[in-house]
Formats: C-alpha cells, structure tokens, sequence
C-alpha cells in the first residue's frame, strides 16, 4: 500500500505540507459549497436554477456539505492521520479545483434566471396536454402563459375564446418577423431544473409594443382574439395595458 | 509483512494508477479545450453579447451541478458507510455464489442502496473491493440508478398519469439489459480481467494478510467519523466527472451555430433528426449520453420529450441514459479495464436500441 503511494507523483514533493494545504483547501471548498447552497436558499436565487419542488434538495446539501466539511477541519484540528483506505484515490488539486468550479462560476458571475436571450428561435405556443384539467378549473385572470397554452390545447375551435379576458406576466420576446405592433409574453417551463428548460409564449398585439425592450417583464392586461400568427389561427392577446413590472420572485413556471 | 509478490503487484498499482492519472489528465486537458472552443464558437457564430451567452451558460452548469449535487453527496455518503460498516463477510452472506442468483439480486439490490448513477460507481468500487460477485456487481452498476426508490418516485410522478406504461417499461428494460450484462460478464470474464487493480486490492490474493488491512470493528461514533471522511474525499473524487459532465451539457446546450439562416442549437438539430422508429431511438440514446442528467430527474427531461419522440425512443432515454453518459463514462473508467469498459457500453447501448425499435414497431405506445 504504502509503495504504490509513492507513484503518485504529487506525493513525492514534500508530501507532509503539500497535504496539510491541499486538505484544509477541501475542507474550506465543502465548507464554501454548502455556504453556496445556503446562500441561494436565503436570497431565492435558487428558483433561477430549480423547480421550487426540489428546493428541499438544496437544504440537504447545506446540511451534508456541511457535516462533511465540519469532519475535515475537526480532523485537521486533531492532527488525526489521513483516511487511507483499499480503494480510495487521493485527492488532488486538479480534482478540488473542478469541484471548486461551480462555487467560482457562481460568486463571479451575477446569479440570473434564463430569459430572452435564451430562447435562440426556440419557442412553443402548443403545449403538451398534461394537467390540462387543472388549468380550466382556474379562475381565467389567476391563469398563467402555460395554464392558457393547456386551455387553447383542449380545443379545435381559437375563435372559442374571443373575448375573454387575460391577466399575464412574462417577459418580452421577439422575432425578426413579428410585425411593429407585436411580442410575445414568454415564460421558461422548468419541470426539474434548467437542463429541460423552454420556453413559451403567446402572441400579443399592442401599438406600443415598439417601446418596450426585448426582455423586459411586462404585465399584460387585455382579451383574446383568433387571429393569424405565422400562418396558424390562434388566439392572440389583444392588450389594453402594458406595464412593466419587476422579475417575479419565481421567474420559471412549473409544469 | 510484504512478500516479493505482494510488491510487485503494488508495483503494478503505481503503474496503472499512473496510467489512469495520465488518463484522467488528458480527459480534463481535452474536455477543457473543447469547452474553450465550443463556447468561443458559440459567441462567434451568433454575434450575441459574450457576457449574457456566459451567463445563460453559467445558469445551465450551476442548475445541473446544484440538482445533482445531493444525490451525489447521498450517493458518497452511503459509499462511505459502507466502507465503515458493511464487512467483506456480510456481502458474502447476503449475495447468493450462484451467478444467475447473483444477477438477480444485483438488479433488486438499489433498492437496499438507493443510489443514483452519480453515486452507484463509488458504492460498487467499494462492494467489487468488499467480495462482491462479478455479475451482481455488474448488474447492480446498471440497475441500481433506476431501481431504487427515489427514482420510481420521480418517474411515476413524470409519467404515471398520462403513460404508465413508461414507468413500468423503464423498470423492466432495465432489469433485463442489467441482468443480460452482468451474466455476460460471469460466464465469459474473471475480475482479474475486469476491474482496475486499485478496485481489487483487498479481495486480490485472499492471503491471510489481507484480512488485517481491515480494520476491526470500531465503537459507533469513530466509525461514523471515518465514514465521513471517507465520503467527504469520495464527493471530490466523483465530483470532478459531474463538474465535466455538467460543463459540456451547459456547453451543448448553449452552443449555437447558423443552419441556413437560422440559429440553432445542437439540440434542436437532433430533434429535427429524431423521427422514425429507428432514427429516434439512437438520437434519444445520444443526447441522454450528452445531457448525462441524473437518472432521479432525467423522467422529467422525458416528459419534455414525449409527444415529440417515439415511444420506444423515450424508453430508450430513461434506460440507456442511467446507465451510460458521460459522467459515468469516466467514472467506469476509473474502475474498469478499457476492453471491459467498452464492453460495458456496447451492450447496454446495442441492447436498448434493439428493445426500442422493438416497441416502437409493436406497441403503440
């Protein structure tokens, strides 16, 4: 055991303190991951990232990293030996700073939820018939981009919904080919995490739209309307007022 | 204490550890570079602003890393209480010697050590050192990312209301394509021929010797103390290949090139490429392999996906994709010898694509 320790060649320079730092720099990267993990729980970012229904996964991180971090540095202060076991590689620098990465990407890079940037031309205005039901039972103004998305999926007929009244937020998305009076109101669905993201939309008609940027969360109040959008008949939301609002406390709806 | 032998088989560890180091750097050194390269193509091909290409890219590592996160460190953790409590002899006991028993109980056996395809690589290098049979570890390492409770849940939350048949599909094909692997690999492989030499240390030779390199049993509170130092350098260990794993399903995902005017992502484009019972099935096994995303998740990937894709290709995805991806491409890696490890990815693969176009052919799913 000991002989094939020596092959590893970190080990052969001056093994006692290239230890001893490696080891305190892996207790302070658990240590700093769980403060990470509890850091996106206390600000909310961590709905930019999931699904709020796995958020208790993230307290369970806090929780070990922390537990695992606290045993480093109890061990560290004990001067107790390291663990070396049948199997086990030791760890090396190349492996803590590619654990270290997303704390480093996350501290340096401003936390922000997916938005219209990245939708890159790859928006649905048809969703998948799944809790369809749920959505019709809701009252029609407490409804969401994707609630709608189900009801109009539950029919043949877009002209069924002309004059009905919506109450949305989104942010604003646009394509090159969108006439000057029109957006879309845009959400990014997040079943799980980020990884199955994508976005939806639905059309808006607005004559100021011009005013308002790509990107932008927006409050739109208005009625539906069957209209052409890119060669399909569907209900299209005729605004009566656009505002713009703050990025909701939970910027992705769940599916 | 050490005979000549015993050296030299040490001597054999220094070697191939220092192979597999080479290995493992080259891996990182070549995945970064790709890294550099996609994301720098990525801010060219489109003329976006680099800063928010950055940020959308940092916002897909961080939501895979911060998703996967705890099941990996769940996954160490019971790796290192295994270590701490389960003894060689206990495995001996439970795990029938009979190679068809073996497999069998290989396959149910994720439902003892719930663990994910993150976790399940350091939890069978530790059972392969404790004794483990060939096959039951073989087929643990497939199975146990889809049998095991958590997962059922998820899957059954994705899918039991619209296409049941998913959920029970997902868990029969993956007891059959486990248990066909694992026997493949008894009846035709010794482990000497399968395994790395660092995950056979203690069990190699069986000397009398080797029982005193594991420790007695210790009071409750040290042992769990270990155990957490144990897991505490297993997550870094593990933690790397999530890391890359996750980098290049970011960098996938946000890589974008031009594709006769319009912009388009490599997703997208195997989504235009993933129709026919055929076709579907490899571009599903494909992006599973790419996109490497947990197997306790990945049902909600393919609840995205189903509608658009076939059947059989959906299955494939919730199979294959537990089984191998990326990240447990180069976990294997660090386990098994290269002619095993291929083994270990061509058979699943050639064996799930089968199943796939089978259902997509025969079942209306």
């Amino acid at each position: 055991m000991q002989l094939s320790e020596n092959f590893n060649l970190l080990d052969l320079t001056d093994e006692n303190k290239t230890t001893t730092t490696l080891d305190w720099v892996k207790a302070f990267v658990l240590l700093g991951l769980a403060a990470y993990f509890a850091y996106n729980i206390l600000t909310g970012n961590l709905t930019n990232y999931i699904n709020t229904r796995f958020v208790w996964l993230s307290y369970l991180a806090v929780v070990i990293f922390g537990i695992l971090g606290g045993a480093s540095i109890y061990a560290l202060i004990r001067h107790d030996p390291m663990v070396r076991d049948s199997s086990h590689t030791t760890v090396s620098w190349s492996m803590l700073g590619l654990v270290a990465l997303p704390l480093v990407l996350g501290t340096l890079i401003p936390s922000q939820p997916l938005g219209a940037s990245a939708v890159d031309g790859n928006i649905d205005t048809r969703v998948a018939t799944v809790n369809g039901a749920s959505a019709i039972t809701k009252d029609p103004l407490t409804r969401n981009v994707l609630d709608w998305l189900r009801v109009f999926n539950q029919t043949d007929s877009p002209a069924s919904f002309d004059g009905q009244s919506a109450d949305l937020i989104g942010f604003v998305y646009r394509e090159p080919d969108f006439a000057p009076d029109q957006f879309m109101i845009a959400r990014f669905t997040v079943a799980c995490c980020v990884a199955d993201a994508s976005a939806i939309g639905l059309p808006v008609t607005w004559a100021g739209a011009g005013d308002i940027a790509d990107g932008e969360w927006v409050q739109v109040r208005g009625a539906f309307q069957a209209a052409d959008f890119r060669d399909t008949i569907m209900p299209i939301l005729i605004a009566n007022t656009v505002d713009i609002v703050e990025q909701p406390e939970h910027p992705y709806v769940y599916p | 204490m050490q005979n000549t032998t015993q050296i030299e088989s040490d001597i054999q560890i220094g070697a191939d550890r220092q192979a597999r180091q080479t290995l493992v750097r080259l891996i990182l050194a070549l995945g970064g570079i790709l890294i550099l390269i996609v994301l720098a193509l990525a801010i060219l091909s489109t003329g976006d602003d680099p800063l928010a290409t950055l940020s959308i890219f940092s916002t897909r590592f961080l939501g895979i890393f911060i998703e996967a996160a705890p099941f990996l460190l769940l996954g160490t953790l019971v790796s290192g209480l295994l270590e701490v409590f389960v003894s060689k002899e206990d495995i001996v006991r439970w795990v029938p010697r009979n190679p068809f028993l073996a497999t069998i109980t290989g396959i149910g056996m994720g439902f003892a050590f719930p663990v994910c395809e993150c976790g399940v690589v350091p939890v069978t290098r530790r059972l392969f050192t404790k004794g483990l049979p060939m096959s039951a570890g073989v087929a643990f390492l497939l199975a146990a990312p889809v049998m095991n409770p958590i997962v059922l849940v998820s899957t059954y939350i994705a899918f039991g209301q619209i296409a049941p048949q998913i959920v029970i599909g997902r868990f029969v094909i993956t007891a059959i394509v486990a248990g066909a692997v694992g026997l493949i690999f008894a009846y035709s492989a010794r482990p000497q021929e399968v395994l790395r030499p660092v995950s056979l240390v203690p069990v190699r030779g069986g000397s009398p010797e080797a029982k005193s390199l594991v420790p007695q049993q210790p009071a409750f509170i040290p042992s769990l103390y270990r155990a957490l130092r144990i897991g505490g350098d297993e997550f870094f260990d593990m933690g790397r290949f999530l890391v890359i794993g996750s980098l290049l399903a970011a960098a996938m995902q946000t890589l974008q090139f031009n594709l006769n005017g319009e912009t388009r992502s490599i997703q997208d484009l195997l989504f235009t490429l993933g129709q026919g019972p055929v076709v579907s099935v490899i571009v599903m096994q494909v992006l599973a392999f790419v996109l490497s995303v947990c197997s306790t998740v990945d049902s909600f990937l393919g609840l995205a996906f189903y509608g658009t894709f076939t059947g059989g290709s959906i299955l494939a995805f919730l199979t294959f994709g537990p089984m191998i991806d990326i990240k447990s491409t180069l976990m294997f890696a660090g386990v098994f010898k290269k002619k095993a490890l291929i083994y270990l990815i061509v058979l699943p693969f050639l064996m799930t694509l089968l199943i796939g176009v089978w259902v997509n052919l025969n079942l209306s799913f």
